[in-house]
């Protein structure tokens, strides 16, 4: 990237290690990641549904099942492995750096075989397979921090690495094997009860309206899937607050962490919940909406909006799991003064009322993030196109490899961050015209589509507005500076409140439907 | 004469390089049985698709009820009972969820005559739509597409699943039942035997065009050699065979 990119005909200049870590780490970091897709197979299938993405065209080869499972083992694992073999060849390392030699392949090829036996197996209920990963991988990868941390040497990292293939070979084969005889566990039985707190429940006689029956099917589809998740992962994040003691850098890491989760578990679930199949059995290559559900008489519309729903109660739920298990963990883990002290710091810094504000902000984004995961590739999933839904991904993963590099060249240029910021109005209200330009589009599409009626494209735009106002409102009350003009705060509201991606998914519907 | 319930006109449609339909033309009228017969990809769930508004016009028009199907889908397909080749019902539904929550949509559900047709085919309304046989998921989606007493009635290749003997006295007793309540059916297969059991009338599709169409009475008798009348079977062998 830098080479490339930002210092095309200059000398590059590393001013720290860890900005030569960072450049070389980036490239590495993207390539091992699309190897991950690429051999776990996990390009075209459904990571928080229970059936193994294990691509079950496979299944039919007159091969074994060991043969399944360790080719793509072996072919990956070679991969990574001489990922690293050209990395530690082919870059200019310091002088006076130790390189090691072996243990990071085998890490990578660890990594990778744990990766693939994870996605390969069935679960009984959707999403464990994310926590599982999330919680195993990062146990493997603490591991080797703590290897670094301690400065081990190769032969005992090895020693720590190396059996972890074997192992994660045996986990895929069985996986491979159960997935072969069709075994997809259901353990949804023992979480019924469940059903009867579901928001949208409805009386065991008849629901009021079609699109009440549409809320229905899509709640028990997807609804709980997130709170779930997030359920299961809480308590193993806030026990952690028993073992911060009193430092409250700590606490407050664990808190922000905590926040974090049901957004960022949130865009994970929402690869299921963009899918427009019944049962999460049709594997990635079936994003085509089902007959079934194609050929209910239910406008285009309609069949959003009960998506849009549940994912509003399924955020709802999720929110107020958190919002009660953040106290709880507080009071027993005695962390409770950290937090009233900040708080009362805070008080004083800025205000009573500003500091209320900040607070219902900062809590207020983290829940408006998590419906936005959930729902804002909605248009992706609904065009049924498993070319959009793969070229999305690409991109996706090219961002998110080239964005630390750039950030990190941004933070390091005190120039390009000057001429960023003298920038700033001009570089928001670009972005605002594009938004705005592509939502009037959606807009002309869906009104001569006749997907949307016209009062509910009023409705709809008079509620943007009054949301981009109340939040430009709040932003210049609490900010309120003569740096800021109001205008800014303005063009930041447009380009925070949802329109585009949430008003395109009735037009990918129908793109969809109507083929 | 009154307005026919299915109006296709010179409809074409393409997937890349193959031609699914090419010109086609029909005319459904009211209270009949209507086959639609052709071998596998000769383009009758195609058709069939095009009715249902999941695919749209490439060419040529296609009219449901008098409206267009991809315009108006909750109007058109309120009033059609659908019975899908694939059988996607959800899985994870039992049979009483899945008649709760299709009986939402369809004003026009007939709960006496939803148990009699569960009692008939002999499904347990607690069982879950993933654990019936292949059989007993073909009668729960004939349950849920029949139960609201359609105007239309498609049923795309409804024998894939069910045994001859359910065949014999299911698919054909209900659809003479519909076909005397005044109401239309159109259902494809390529058992011509099973169509020419029930079918008023019939179409033949071959290559995506229709080869041959009007009621089996008159297609038999300009058939007919010698006083011997052939069976649907050989008609279509030698007319398909011919094109």
């Amino acid at each position: 990237m830098k080479l490339v990119i930002v210092a095309r005909g200059h000398a590059v200049v590393y001013d720290s290690d860890e900005t030569f870590a960072l450049a070389v780490m980036g490239p590495i970091t993207a390539t091992f990641t699309y190897c991950l897709a690429v051999f776990t197979y996990g390009l075209s299938g459904d990571i928080a549904g229970r059936p193994s993405m294990y691509p079950r065209r496979l299944f039919t080869l007159p091969v074994s099942t060991a043969v399944l499972a360790g080719w793509p083992m072996l072919h990956g694992t070679i991969a990574v492995a001489l990922l690293w073999a050209a990395t530690r060849a082919f870059v200019l390392w310091p002088s006076g750096v130790a390189v090691p030699v072996l243990w990071p392949a085998i890490a990578a090829a660890a990594l990778l075989a744990w990766t693939q036996a994870l996605t390969w197996m069935p679960y009984g209920l959707p999403g464990v397979r994310v926590i599982l990963a999330v919680l195993w991988l990062g146990t493997i990868q603490s591991i080797v921090l703590l290897g670094l941390r301690y400065d081990t040497s190769e032969s005992l990292m090895l020693a720590i690495i190396a059996p972890q293939i074997p192992l994660a070979y045996l986990a895929a084969r069985l996986a491979v094997a159960l997935a072969r005889r069709g075994v997809v566990p259901d353990w949804r039985g023992a979480f019924t009860w469940m059903a009867r707190l579901a928001p949208v429940r409805t009386a065991r006689g008849q629901f009021a309206s079609p699109a009440r029956a549409q809320a229905w099917l899509e709640w028990r589809r997807h609804g709980w899937t997130l709170p779930a998740l997030v359920g299961i992962l809480l308590p193993c994040e806030l026990a952690l607050l028993f073992a911060t003691g009193d430092t409250p850098t700590l606490v407050w890491i664990i808190l922000f962490g905590v926040l974090l989760t049901p957004p960022f578990m949130a865009a994970f679930v929402a690869a299921t919940v963009r899918k427009p199949d019944l049962d999460g059995q049709g594997g990635g290559e079936h994003y085509g909406l089902p007959p079934f559900l194609a050929t209910r008489p239910l406008s285009n519309r309609a069949l959003i909006a009960a998506k849009l729903e549940m994912s509003f109660w399924s955020t709802a739920v999720t929110w107020a799991l958190v919002l009660v298990a953040i106290p709880v963990a507080l009071r027993l883990t005695d962390t409770w003064p950290i937090v009233l002290e900040r708080w009362h710091r805070t008080i004083a810094l800025m205000g009573e009322a500003r500091a209320s504000v900040l607070t219902l902000l900062i809590v207020a984004g983290f829940m408006v993030s998590t419906w936005k995961q959930l729902v804002q590739t909605l248009f992706i999933g609904m065009t049924g196109r498993v070319w959009i839904v793969r070229t999305s991904l690409i991109l996706t993963l090219v961002l998110v490899s080239v964005i630390g590099p750039l950030l990190d060249w941004v933070a390091g240029n005190g120039a390009v961050r000057a001429a960023l910021w003298d920038a700033a109005p001009t570089v928001l209200a670009v972005l605002a015209a594009l938004k705005l330009s592509a939502a009037v589009w959606v807009a002309v599409r869906l009104y001569h589509s006749r997907l949307l009626r016209d009062r509910t494209l009023v409705i709809g735009a008079a509620l943007w507005c009054g949301a981009v106002l109340a939040l430009a409102a709040v932003l210049s009350w609490w900010i309120a500076s003569e740096f800021f003009p109001r205008y800014l705060f303005v063009l930041v509201a447009i380009l925070a409140i949802p329109l585009v991606r949430l008003s395109a998914a009735p037009l990918a519907l129908a793109w969809n439907r109507h083929r | 004469m009154s307005e026919p319930v299915i109006a296709v006109t010179e409809l074409t449609r393409r997937f890349g390089n193959k031609t699914a339909l090419a010109g086609v033309s029909l005319s459904l009228a009211r209270g009949a049985v209507y086959g639609l017969v052709g071998a596998n990809g000769a383009g009758k769930t195609t058709l069939i698709r095009h009715l249902l508004g999941l695919l749209h016009a490439e060419a040529g028009a296609v009219r449901v009820f008098g409206l267009d199907p991809v315009q108006d889908p909750v109007a058109v397909l309120s009033r059609i009972g659908y019975l899908s080749e694939e059988n996607d019902l959800p899985g994870w539904m039992r049979l009483d969820e899945l008649l709760r929550y299709t009986r939402a949509f369809f004003p026009a559900w007939d709960d006496a005559y939803a148990e009699e047709l569960r009692g008939a085919f002999g499904l347990d309304p607690a069982a879950k739509i993933r654990t019936l046989s292949k059989g007993e998921k073909a009668r729960a989606g004939l349950l849920v597409a029949l139960a609201h007493r359609p105007e239309l009635l498609i049923l795309d290749e409804p024998s894939s699943g069910l045994d001859p003997i359910a065949r014999r006295d299911i698919l054909g007793a209900v659809i003479r039942t519909i076909a005397h309540e005044g109401r239309t059916v159109l259902f494809s297969s390529h058992l011509l035997d099973e169509v020419e059991e029930v079918a008023d009338h019939v179409t033949m599709i071959s290559h995506g065009r229709v080869v041959l169409s009007g009621s089996l009475d008159d297609i038999k008798a300009a058939h007919t050699v010698d006083g011997r009348t052939p069976t649907l079977n050989e008609i279509f062998v030698a007319t398909v065979g011919a094109t």
